[in-house]
């Protein structure tokens, strides 16, 4: 029995075609297309993008410079120099992040204490020379300043997991 | 009657001719450009995406931007290369591509050349084509191009015997080689129903004749680049492409005479008729050309000897069987025309 | 002996060992806070327990001697529940700032609460927090983080002799501090710091600069004073971050002196890191090859015997060799290395070297100091000495300046007549240096560099004699060098030759015009002032006094950038690494002295370190004699001379802090003087 069924479909080319008409009922979905940029996809809370150097709510960096992030990069993308400042507090001198390097795998934000270094949810940061991503840490503030909201609620949307 | 004057007998008819050229040829140019779009715009479509939409409303005029990225390129001759022949390897594919043409009627009395071995000189310009292609691949002097063009010199080769075979088989049912008879044989009934397993093996033959998905080994990009093309860019490329949609086309266009009753209209009583035959030709065309389209959305590239195997084990047996059952019913039942 | 049982496995252990020791010895680690094996035992922190069979509840094994029959067990579960409470309380006032604590990474308190703690917390009131001590401009304390180990306290009444520190207050609220807000004023201090098991005491130079993970550790020799303390330096790129003892029991035992410790920042500043010449009176810089044309056409008008090096203090014997062999194949005899124009001559190798050894110390029962401060000429001798002082059946007398040494002495007066009355057995002290089985005499680099130094010297070889200090295997005969390159220089006769000038000579006859050219090596202990008119080549890495000078000046490697050959006080020879790279144009000093050689037509035969090391080793045996102090040969040496009885002996280092080049350059070294010797004139030159 099945090798006359068999041979009609092989003869008949039954195949082919419930391929060719499942790919033709195909063109009648709703396309998945985001017409970027203007619109964009969702963003998981998760999302792990353009680094970001945060600030306290008043201003105070929250970096201590106590370099575990430097330490846990596997691409070495990060460099750190601190000294005491003249109050006498912890901080960085210099923090740099070679985004050229980055592999935004995200283990700085986990190993940082203070949640000072994040991925913030932006990935448009495209540049047209190499030096333009070698971040310092005015660049890395200056970030943390103009995407604290988005951190913030990303950060308490996922404190529960963390 | 005049003397035939320079005018008269040889200027007016070379520009009269020229004006018929340039009418087939400059539209069918633009609408090769369209192929293009209107692919990726199918493709899109089954692929659930937008295709092209940017480039003018609703992306229309990609295939002009595309063309003129094209032409903006610099055309790269490689150092081994033999450059003459390098060069005319394109000129060969686009100049065949074009000429098919010159037989096919659009509608009735619409045809350029009305020959009576019009399908004799068609098959004539499907096989040199495979000569484009060898040159191509052997003055690249490139091992990816000189694979790519060997594959398709015998894809090309190995498929034309059963379209001959294919051939053969409406020839004997319209009983002219001309291709304008071939149509108007078929106003009684269109050959795709009397000659349904010719039709699909014609279809499935000319995908691998024009070297298109699931049969487009020569460029295998996973294993060779482009096959020929791949040294080409800038013009001699876009010539390449041109040359293969209009082959492509042109594939489309004989299916369309062959088996779908050319110029003629589905069925022969009003409202069908009061579209001019050359509106149906190219709707006709126009659904070969989705069915190309249709088909390389669903497929997956065929291996090299699974296609050789096809070739040569399926469809040669197929269709010569089928040309002696054909002529055979045509002889018995006296159908022969 | 007794015999253990630790873990079921038998053991014997030395008579008068703790239990902890006992399991050292088994291979087992005990985790420990208060217990050092440097210090008494104190038995405060609770870490150690172990499980001692038949006792009610576990012991402190640090505090518990080990007797014979005891049955010890450390991997029980009562053991481990006793590690995780006293962890458990340890971290109910620790702050856990480990984040910003210096101490992170390296830290005894995070390590063992890794390996011995539990996972979580349970104390959910609110810690305490002590206010933060200032003792100082090395040690930067946060008292939050203390666990009152009381090591540092212990340090500074046992080793550094210093008992500022201590505890005040009772239970939660015992405070470790100075009483009085002062600053702990030891050359030692910095031993605090690797003390500390936690980050209560920080290195406050080094502070938030680097962590130990991102260092790169070289072991190597210290070359701040003549000790050559064993020391390991950690780098971080080019830069030298700190600088960290190293164990060896023979010299340092673990600790290093505050000079040694602080001063690596000098390394810094004011370095030479490339050629200078003089054109038109203004120093310009120049290239290698400029520089070695501008000494080839000088050396084009000179005679040999109008040319003259000095070695300087802080030079390795290699770039010695080598110089010496470029006087030698240019035919001066004008050489000298003993900067303070001290009386020594290398005839006698035991007339310039600590016979003893520093570990001789411990074994001595009477020692004369002699024209020294042991506590400012090298800390890690004078923490020896105290150490045996704290011991019985023990003396010192001294015939110097009455200064602190940490520990009481007999001070015999400040004259040279002193020794007279020695020799003839006048003092009471010549009777003690006699009943002594061990005596030893331990003269200073003051009593020598003086007019009368060598007959001085001959008087202290007559009292070594007389005394009873020169025996089979024991020369009490002692001389503490300042210089960490003295010894090598001595070794190799970096010494005038004949008919050749000392340094004061050569001094003088530069200023008369006879003497045209000096190359001085590092050499800037000397009164540079005479030499205006001289040609002077200076080599060396800092712009100190000798390249202020300097018609030309070949910038040269720290003791951290090369590899080279150290001898120090006691004749040890030994060989340090290099931790980091020169500045700039600087090279491997041996290898400019043999560059330059190719220039002036003095050709040196060596061309590799390797090569001037068997070269070096085959002409003088005891420098290839690497980590060994070779005995050296006693004979008759000094020399009679008036001695001008009356003068009393001047001390060669008047500020601990400031006495060669790198310490000079140094900001911390700077700010030690400010703060410990505020009431003196600064002197930035010493008359080393």
């Amino acid at each position: 029995m099945s090798l006359v069924t068999n041979s009609v479909r092989s003869w008949f080319l039954t195949e082919l075609a419930s391929g060719m008409s499942i790919i033709f009922k195909h063109m009648f979905h709703n396309k998945a297309t985001l017409n970027y940029p203007y619109e964009k996809g969702a963003i998981s809370s998760r999302f792990r993008g353009e680094h970001a150097l945060r600030r306290y709510a008043n201003g105070e960096e929250r970096c201590i410079a106590c370099k575990l992030c430097e330490a846990v990069c596997p691409a070495l993308a990060i460099t750190i120099e601190a000294e005491p400042r003249d109050d006498g507090s912890r901080r960085t001198t210099r923090y740099d992040i070679d985004m050229l390097k980055c592999i935004y795998c995200g283990f700085c934000q986990e190993a940082c204490p203070v949640d000072a270094i994040v991925e913030g949810p932006n990935f448009e940061f495209a540049a047209e020379t190499r030096e333009e991503l070698y971040y310092n840490k005015e660049k890395l503030l200056a970030n943390g300043d103009r995407w604290e909201k988005e951190i913030a609620e990303n950060l308490s949307r996922e404190a529960a997991y963390r | 009657m005049a003397e035939t004057g320079f005018w008269s007998g040889y200027a007016l008819p070379f520009l009269l001719i020229l004006g018929y050229i340039l009418a087939i040829v400059v539209p069918l140019l633009i609408s090769v450009a369209f192929v293009t779009y209107f692919e990726r715009k199918i493709f899109g479509l089954m692929q659930i995406r937008k295709g092209p939409n940017v480039v003018g409303p609703f992306g229309l005029l990609q295939p002009f931007a595309d063309g003129l990225k094209m032409l903006m390129k610099e055309t790269i001759v490689p150092a081994g290369a033999n450059r003459n022949l390098f060069l005319l390897a394109p000129i060969i594919t686009f100049t065949l591509g074009m000429i098919g043409w010159a037989v096919i009627p659009f509608d009735e009395h619409l045809v350029l050349a009305d020959i009576n071995v019009g399908i004799l000189y068609l098959f004539a310009i499907s096989s040199l084509g495979v000569y484009g292609i060898i040159i191509a691949g052997w003055a690249s002097n490139s091992k990816y191009a000189f694979l790519g063009a060997l594959r398709s010199a015998a894809q090309m080769v190995s498929y034309e015997v059963s379209i001959g075979f294919v051939l053969v088989t409406v020839l004997l049912c319209a009983g002219s080689l001309n291709l304008s008879e071939i149509v108007l044989a078929q106003t009684e009934l269109w050959y795709f129903i009397p000659l349904a397993p010719m039709f699909i093996i014609f279809f499935i033959s000319a995908l691998a004749e024009t070297n298109r998905t699931p049969f487009d080994l020569p460029e295998a990009e996973g294993e060779l680049v482009a096959g020929y093309q791949v040294e080409y860019s800038s013009l001699a490329f876009t010539l390449f492409m041109l040359g293969e949609y209009a082959n492509i086309l042109l594939m489309s266009g004989l299916c369309v005479i062959l088996f779908l009753g050319g110029w003629l209209a589905p069925f022969d009583i009003e409202p069908f008729t009061w579209l001019p035959g050359i509106v149906w030709f190219f709707l006709k065309t126009a659904v070969v050309m989705f069915l190309f389209t249709w088909t390389r959305a669903t497929f997956p590239r065929y291996r090299y000897d699974q296609l050789m195997r096809l070739g040569w084990k399926v469809f040669l047996p197929i269709s010569l069987a089928w040309v002696v059952i054909t002529a055979g019913a045509l002889h018995v039942f006296g159908w022969m025309p | 002996m007794p015999t253990l049982i630790i873990d079921g496995n038998e053991i014997d252990v030395q008579d008068g060992s703790t239990v902890l020791q006992a399991c050292e010895e088994a291979g087992i680690e005990i985790p420990r806070f208060c217990y050092h094996q440097k210090l008494s035992i104190a038995g405060n922190c609770r870490m150690c327990l172990v499980e001692l069979e038949k006792a009610p509840k576990p012991i402190a094994s640090c505090a518990m001697p080990a007797a014979d029959g005891m049955i010890i067990r450390t991997n029980t579960p009562s053991v481990k529940k006793a590690r995780e409470g006293v962890m458990e309380f340890l971290l109910i006032n620790h702050p856990l700032d480990c984040p910003i604590c210096d101490q992170g990474g390296e830290c005894d308190l995070q390590d063992q609460a890794m390996a011995y703690g539990r996972d979580s917390s349970r104390f959910g009131e609110t810690k305490r927090a002590v206010k933060d001590k200032d003792i100082g401009p090395l040690v930067g304390t946060i008292m939050t983080r203390c666990i009152h180990c009381t090591r540092c306290i212990r340090f500074g009444e046992e080793i550094a002799g210093v008992e500022e520190m201590g505890a005040i207050y009772r239970g939660e609220h015992m405070e470790i501090g100075t009483f009085l807000e002062k600053s702990v004023k030891s050359e030692l201090s910095g031993n605090l710091i690797d003390l500390c098991p936690v980050g209560a005491l920080t290195s406050k130079p080094y502070a938030f600069t680097a962590r130990p993970w991102e260092l790169k550790k070289t072991e190597t020799i210290d070359a701040m004073d003549a000790v050559g303390s064993s020391i390991r330096i950690d780098t971080r790129g080019r830069e030298i971050m700190r600088v960290l003892p190293r164990l060896n029991e023979e010299v340092n035992e673990e600790w290093i002196s505050d000079k040694t410790r602080f001063s690596c920042d000098g390394l810094k500043y004011s370095r030479l890191d490339r050629p200078w010449v003089k054109k038109d009176g203004q120093l310009t810089e120049a290239t290698w090859d400029e520089s070695f044309n501008a000494i080839k056409n000088k050396l084009s008008t000179l005679k040999p015997t109008q040319i003259a090096a000095l070695v300087g203090n802080i030079v390795e014997c290699e770039s010695i060799f080598a110089l010496k062999q470029l006087m030698t194949n240019l035919g001066s005899p004008h050489i000298d290395c003993r900067q303070d124009s001290t009386p020594f001559d290398n005839e006698y190798r035991a007339s310039y070297i600590f016979n003893t050894g520093i570990a001789g110390i411990d074994q001595t029962d009477a020692i004369l100091l002699v024209g020294t401060n042991p506590r400012l000429e090298a800390p890690i001798i004078n923490a020896r000495i105290r150490k045996r002082s704290l011991q019985s059946n023990f003396s010192i007398g001294l015939i110097g300046n009455d200064v602190d040494l940490t520990y009481k002495y007999d001070n015999l007066g400040n004259t040279p007549a002193i020794l007279d009355e020695i020799i003839k057995g006048n003092n009471p002290f010549s009777s003690i240096l006699n009943k002594a089985k061990k005596p030893m005499l331990i003269i200073g680099q003051g009593a020598l560099s003086r007019d009368d130094g060598r007959g001085i010297l001959q008087k202290c070889r007559i009292i070594a004699e007389e005394t009873g200090m020169i025996q089979e295997n024991w020369k009490g005969f002692n001389v503490l060098h300042t210089a960490a390159g003295r010894v090598g220089a001595l070794d190799i006769g970096f010494l005038p030759g004949t008919n050749g000038f000392n340094t004061n000579e050569i001094l003088d006859q530069a200023q008369k015009d006879s003497i045209k050219l000096v190359y001085l090596l590092g050499a800037d202990e000397i009164k540079t002032n005479t030499l205006e008119n001289t040609f002077v080549i200076y080599q060396g890495h800092h712009g100190d006094a000798g390249a202020k000078v300097a018609d030309v000046i070949l910038p040269g490697c720290a003791y951290t950038e090369k590899d080279g050959t150290w001898v120090n006080t006691e004749g040890r020879v030994q060989k340090a690494t290099a931790a980091s790279q020169p500045p700039g144009d600087a090279k491997e000093d041996w290898s400019i002295i043999r560059a330059l050689s190719d220039y002036i037509e003095g050709e040196l035969s060596f061309d590799s370190l390797t090569d001037i090391r068997s070269t070096m080793t085959k002409e003088i045996r005891v420098l290839g004699l690497i980590d060994k102090q070779s005995p050296g040969n006693w004979g008759t040496f000094g020399e009679d001379c008036t001695i001008q009885n009356k003068l009393p002996f001047k001390l060669p280092i008047d500020n601990f802090y400031l006495t060669d080049p790198i310490t000079r350059a140094s900001p911390t070294m700077t700010k030690c003087t400010e703060t410990f010797y505020s009431n003196r004139i600064r002197e930035n030159v010493t008359d080393g």
